[in-house]
């Protein structure tokens, strides 16, 4: 990792403690010249060193260390619905990526060629433009039903290794999260199987969005085009089309409703995504908007709660760590607990490896450890 | 007085028989055992721990426990936080280095012993790598050092140490450490490793 004493916040601290460069060296046991190089922003302190540095002048890591952009994770969440992030959830995500990079050695060859969007806009109609041909690629049509299954594929494709997982369908912050390691281009995908099936077909595409966009990932920007085009995506122009004209036929604010869910059940999204799908349809084809209530809306989609996709997968919950293992690899495609398995094998690591990485109870981190180490 | 920090599977290795453990000062160096808040908390979050140490919460125990906390100023506190910053810091840019990287709690003990400063006692063998890795390698001790020092200092006697080592191997919790120190640390109990 490349590191650098940040020059300014050194000089700083020196001057509230009212020390010259050679005091600070005598301090920590280090030559002048040391001192010196730091300052210039060469050579860097041993552990120990920058350990004493940190507590003699009080300062952080972060506030005394620079590292490379290249080097950090880049991390963004799909988070719980009232869910707050805060810095401790940024700087969790931020260390499992860290301790993500010893497995890339591990994962198999990733593809060079990848697809991207190369100008990503959330403007009507160059959005339709991306998720046609992203449909087109999947062998869709534009009205046809997608299924999240068939986005699987696509993350492989894009050097992108999902890693499903059983995190409860409350209590954490975070129902998706998304670790990309520059430096080893290679991005790593969480996705909670405790989710309603409706939300996860929403989050598998808007993931998609962030693995078509790298250069936008953690940046606000990137989130807005992914919440854009995985809402499109499920429901493209043609879809809201359709639903625009059966809906605005009825007179009734229910029958209108009643019409919108009709297509929410049939391509398994919810209702608010397919009224935000007509709501742009109308504005963009310059036609009078639908007269429906939008609390209503959210008061319905609130309402209604099928099955988690963990149920649909694992009947009956909970699944035994071979399950688990076995349906990641076979329906997720993911390559994560097989690298792993070749870590255990190669470094001897321990379960402890396995619950900070996935975040789980130590009993489902021993398990599955002993399932990897068969 | 060396105050000597254990971290929770330390504890829990030796607290069901060595009593009375915690404050207690023993050996020439006037060592002083005692344990942190999060170890009460490790356990009480975790079924699994509160299942296979029933006794944890034994009256006599958790009084000793309560009555040995030690209390930090807020500038130790401030130390603490920079230290183990430090510490998570270097184990998540190095986590190749260890079998099972420290988590945040097992830097905290061990920033713990810096600031205080406490030897820490832990049969993790990456904190062992980390806190080689800082320079740190006398602060630290494997589970069973407390165990012989307390031997040392006649603070208990050879039976007892032959009570927790069977215990251990009975529950199969018996680490390699512990093991090998059978026959070097107390050889005079269990003499020669067999050829």
């Amino acid at each position: 990792m490349r590191k650098i004493i940040n020059q300014n916040t050194l000089q700083q601290a020196l001057k509230k403690q009212g020390w010259t460069q050679s005091k600070l060296a005598a301090e920590v046991g280090v030559s002048a010249q040391s001192v010196t190089n730091w300052m210039q922003g060469e050579g860097f302190p041993r552990p120990a060193t920058l350990l004493k540095l940190a507590t003699l002048l009080r300062l952080s890591f972060e506030q005394l260390v620079k590292t490379h952009d290249d080097d950090r994770p880049v991390v963004a969440f799909r988070k719980k619905a009232n869910a707050k992030t805060t810095n401790n959830h940024i700087n969790k995500a931020a260390e499992i990526g860290m301790l993500l990079k010893p497995l890339v050695p591990y994962l198999p060859e990733m593809r060079v060629l990848r697809t991207l969007i190369t100008s990503p806009s959330i403007e009507y109609s160059k959005l339709q433009i991306a998720v046609s041909q992203t449909r087109a690629r999947l062998g869709l049509g534009d009205q046809a039903v997608l299924r999240y299954e068939q986005l699987i594929g696509e993350f492989s494709d894009c050097g992108a290794i999902l890693v499903p997982v059983l995190w409860g369908a409350k209590g954490k912050h975070e129902n998706a999260m998304h670790i990309r390691l520059p430096a080893e281009d290679v991005t790593f995908i969480f996705v909670n199987l405790d989710t309603r099936i409706e939300d996860f077909k929403f989050w598998m595409a808007h993931e998609l969005a962030h693995v078509f966009t790298p250069d936008l990932a953690g940046k606000t920007e990137g989130e807005d085009y992914a919440d854009a085009f995985a809402g499109s995506l499920l429901f493209p122009r043609a879809s809201a089309e359709a639903a625009y004209a059966k809906a605005n036929r009825r007179h009734r604010d229910n029958e209108k409703i009643n019409e919108l869910l009709h297509y929410a059940h049939t391509h398994s999204i919810s209702v608010n995504t397919v009224y935000q799908r007509v709501k742009e349809y109308a504005i963009d084809a310059q036609l009078p908007p639908l007269k429906i209530n939008d609390r209503a809306i959210h008061k319905i989609r609130n309402s209604i709660s099928g099955p988690l996709v963990s149920e649909a997968l694992f009947d009956p919950m909970p699944p035994s760590a071979q399950q688990y293992i076995a349906n990641a690899e076979n329906i997720f495609r993911s390559t994560f607990f097989h690298a792993f398995k070749q870590m255990i094998l190669d470094k001897g690591v321990e379960f402890g490896y396995l619950q900070q990485i996935l975040d789980l109870s130590i009993a489902d981190a021993q398990a599955l450890h002993e399932e990897l180490s068969h | 007085m060396t105050l000597v920090l254990l971290d929770t599977n330390a504890y829990l290795r030796l607290a069901k028989r060595v009593r009375p453990m915690l404050g207690i000062k023993f050996g020439q160096k006037e060592y002083v055992l005692t344990i942190l808040k999060i170890t009460e908390d490790e356990v009480h979050k975790s079924s699994r721990l509160r299942y296979k140490f029933p006794w944890f919460d034994n009256p006599e125990l958790a009084a000793e426990r309560l009555a040995k906390q030690v209390r930090l100023k807020p500038d130790e506190k401030q130390l603490i936080d920079i230290t183990q910053g430090i510490f998570r810091r270097h184990v998540v840019e190095n986590a190749a280095n260890y079998k099972t990287p420290p988590s945040p709690a097992d830097c905290y003990i061990l920033a713990f012993g810096q600031v205080r400063p406490a030897i820490v006692v832990t049969d993790d063998l990456s904190m062992h790598t980390l806190a080689k890795e800082f320079e740190l390698d006398k602060s630290i001790w494997h589970g069973y050092e407390p165990l012989h020092k307390m031997l040392s200092g006649k603070q208990i006697n050879k039976q007892l140490v032959v009570e927790v080592y069977e215990a251990l191997e009975n529950n199969g919790d018996l680490p390699k450490t512990w093991h090998d120190a059978k026959h070097t640390a107390f050889k005079k109990i269990f003499g020669s490793k067999p050829n």
